[in-house]
């Protein structure tokens, strides 16, 4: 995670560019993805029912990865427990709707609830643990949830709960863009924000961070409390979408690979990142799926390896820094980074 | 140009004729963890729609229409299976769906079946609680988990000396606790006293403290759920330690050859069941009876078939006879023609339930002699069973 050192050797253009041409620029960007949000709100009224249902899929992806670059990308912890928070949203909603009868939305808070509360607990305890450590401690929770959640009654046990059906693609698809909208704009928010700053500097060097005044034990649980937050809320529409949740298919460790495949692919660390990578991997499984069956992992694996190693800090950092550079920027990458 | 003229009316005359076609949809696991039972429904499906195409294919009111099939491979990926649903009726157009393999995937993938009121007919799914949604859509082959072990039960009751003492073994994954959950109440029904109810992880690898409990509480009879390296584990286990109760019955590996390959003569004795037997008295429309389709499936796949292929075709088949019957492919009166299903294929008896499952009993059969031998079907028993069996050193 942390290439601090490495990043160094490319030249960083300035952030923000001063004076009227810099806000122009600001301004026609924002019109831009107000234009580009409104557009995918249309969609299910201009597309038809197999887009809406891969964007469903997408968003709910995107919200994902948005939801561990906050812990992963900003404050640099790779957390590998964040299909938890998804199963215990997921579970949320499937306990509140079949077993107390409630409606969708108090599922969802109960969802809330349940994810937030143990990453708050859980980040007390675990997030003294750096890098692989870290890594290794929040890997076995989702095994470790899975057996729990397999034994309690109220959970359906190891069978699993089956939801009501509700005939209304439209309403799963506008919920997930509101989800993923609101993480990303959380996400834009903490990119310039007091609170996102210290994040990054837990990131870069946490024992200067603790020097420089940051709490560090308490931005970090409040980092990890809202990666937890947007996670579970994306496990709540996932479960009444899917209409069956069981505890192997919804604790599921490669889920969080893949949020994590997407964060990084996009750009750990940057706003729209995880979103266009959550984008760009899914339209490409979709695709092989489609085209190659059999080989569709295997070339998948072969897309992965390939962005890893030609572009490591994701097409965040390759839309800004290709420019003058062209294809010099990859070999600049694997050079760098000894491949 | 008269000649030409007639060449050319009749290829109009004869276009509608092959551009009419009826499509099922299915997309099953051809690649990734569970493909290897997944393979046999993609095997099964296309066995079928060759078979009655080359018969004709299926009859509408006076018209014949061949089928046409459109098999997806959903990587053993449910989200992306259940894409695939969406797809196949929105954007390839099937007319009807087929179910994908186990349980699971059944239970998400109906879900769009019955959101698009397109019937689904599944051969992959046994759990109790695919059909217990109120879901009008979906139909199954295969028998309810929870009656796996009902004819074993029944042939117990009538054994002399009859069993007094039951264990009851099961592996915690959602199938088999579905399956100890009936057979539990099937036990006591059955006035049969259960005196070990002991659930184990799946996949587990060490029975000798089970196996002890069993050796010490005398037991008679022990009934497992679980899957076939546990099954096999268990038996050379109770070899090594030479615990012998009269009878044991497992729902997995008895019928498979694998299991008598890698047991060898150990594997005598050995009771299971099955919902299928590749037998003559199977008669069926297309394949003439469950032997020939046997051999027929064996010289073109190079493997035996077993319930899980005699199931899938047999969704095909009720299909077939529900449009049929319908005169029509409207989804909603092949829906209510399906309901009423009631016909003899390799498979058995087709006849769905009220909440569109089969009622198929199981055959309770038994190792003897290297050899799968059926005991015991629809009260009464077939063959003899091998019972009391006896002490390992006299075997």
């Amino acid at each position: 995670m942390k290439r601090a050192g490495a990043a160094q050797r490319l030249p960083e253009p300035p952030e923000g560019e001063p004076g009227a041409r810099g806000a122009a620029t600001r301004a026609a960007r924002r019109t831009a993805l107000a234009l580009a949000v409104a557009a995918l709100a249309a969609l299910p009224w201009i597309g038809n029912t197999v887009l809406v249902q891969f964007g469903i899929s997408v968003l709910l992806l995107a919200t994902l990865a948005q939801g561990w670059n906050i812990i992963g990308g900003y404050t640099g912890y790779p957390s590998f427990g964040n299909s938890v928070f998804y199963g215990l949203g997921a579970y949320g909603v499937a306990i509140a709707m079949v077993q107390y009868e409630l409606p969708f939305w108090v599922g969802m808070l109960l969802g809330l609830g349940l994810g937030v509360a143990f990453a708050g607990l859980l980040g007390l305890a675990v997030l003294r643990l750096k890098g692989h450590h870290f890594a290794i401690c929040t890997l076995g929770l989702a095994l470790v949830m899975t057996a729990i959640v397999s034994n309690l009654e109220i959970a359906g046990g190891n069978i699993g709960l089956v939801l009501p059906l509700l005939r209304s693609e439209v309403l799963f698809y506008e919920l997930a863009l509101g989800l993923a909208v609101l993480a990303t704009l959380t996400v834009l928010w903490l990119s310039r924000s007091r609170f996102g700053l210290g994040l990054i500097a837990i990131r870069e060097n946490e024992e200067g961070a603790a020097v420089m005044g940051v709490n560090t034990t308490f931005y970090k649980v409040i980092a990890f409390m809202l990666s937890a937050a947007f996670t579970a809320l994306a496990g709540g529409i996932y479960a009444y979408h899917i209409t069956y949740i069981d505890p192997v298919g919804v604790f599921d460790v490669v889920l969080n690979v893949k949020m994590i495949i997407m964060a990084v692919f996009g750009g750990p660390g940057s706003v729209l990142g995880p979103v266009v990578g959550a984008l760009i991997l899914s339209a490409t499984a979709e695709v092989l799926a489609a085209r190659l069956t059999g080989a569709a992992s295997l070339f998948f694996g072969i897309v992965i390896v390939v962005a890893v190693v030609f572009m490591p800090r994701g097409i965040a950092h390759l839309v800004r820094h290709i420019g003058p550079a062209g294809w010099r920027y990859f070999i600049d990458n694997v050079r760098t980074h000894r491949l | 140009m008269h000649r030409f003229l007639v060449l050319l009316a009749s290829v109009l005359l004869a276009a509608p004729a092959w551009a009419q076609t009826v499509t099922f949809g299915a997309s099953v696991q051809v690649t990734g963890p569970v493909a290897n039972t997944g393979r046999y429904y993609k095997d099964a499906y296309e066995f079928a729609v060759d078979k009655i195409n080359a018969a004709g294919g299926v009859k509408i009111g006076t018209e014949q229409r061949k089928i046409a099939l459109k098999i997806l491979d959903n990587q053993s990926d449910v989200n992306l299976s259940v894409r695939q649903y969406v797809q196949l009726l929105a954007q390839d157009k099937v007319n009807f769906l087929l179910g994908p393999f186990a349980s699971n995937f059944v239970l998400a993938d109906s879900s769009i079946a019955e959101k698009s009121r397109v019937p689904m007919v599944q051969g992959g799914g046994a759990s109790d609680q695919i059909y217990s949604r109120g879901y009008r859509y979906i139909f199954g082959t295969l028998p309810a988990a929870s009656d796996y072990f009902g004819s074993t039960i029944e042939a117990m009751t009538k054994l002399t000396p009859r069993p007094q003492t039951v264990a009851l073994l099961y592996a915690d994954d959602a199938f088999d606790v579905s399956v100890a959950k009936g057979t539990r109440g099937a036990l006591e029904r059955a006035g049969l006293k259960t005196v070990i109810d002991a659930r184990y992880s799946t996949n587990a690898s060490d029975f000798s403290a089970l196996l002890s409990r069993i050796k010490s509480g005398k037991i008679d009879a022990v009934l497992v759920a679980g899957h076939e390296t546990e099954v096999l584990n268990f038996i050379r286990q109770a070899k090594s330690l030479d615990v012998s109760p009269k009878l044991y019955s497992f729902t997995v590996g008895v019928p498979s050859a694998d299991f008598r390959q890698a047991l060898g003569a150990d594997a005598n004795g050995a009771s299971g069941m099955s919902a299928w037997l590749p037998t003559a008295a199977l008669k069926d429309r297309w394949f003439g009876d469950a032997e020939a389709f046997a051999r027929a499936w064996k010289a073109k796949f190079g493997y035996e078939p077993d319930y899980h292929a005699a199931s899938g075709v047999a969704t095909v088949e009720a299909l077939v006879n529900a449009i049929e019957a319908a005169g029509s492919i409207d989804a909603q009166k092949v829906r209510d023609t399906l309901a009423k299903s009631s016909f003899d294929s390799v498979y058995g008896h087709v006849a769905f339930n009220d909440k569109g499952q089969i009622s198929m009993p199981q055959t309770m059969i038994q190792i003897q002699n290297d050899k799968v031998v059926p005991i015991f079907a629809a009260g009464r028993f077939i063959n003899k069973l091998d019972y009391p069996l006896g002490p390992w050193g006299d075997r």
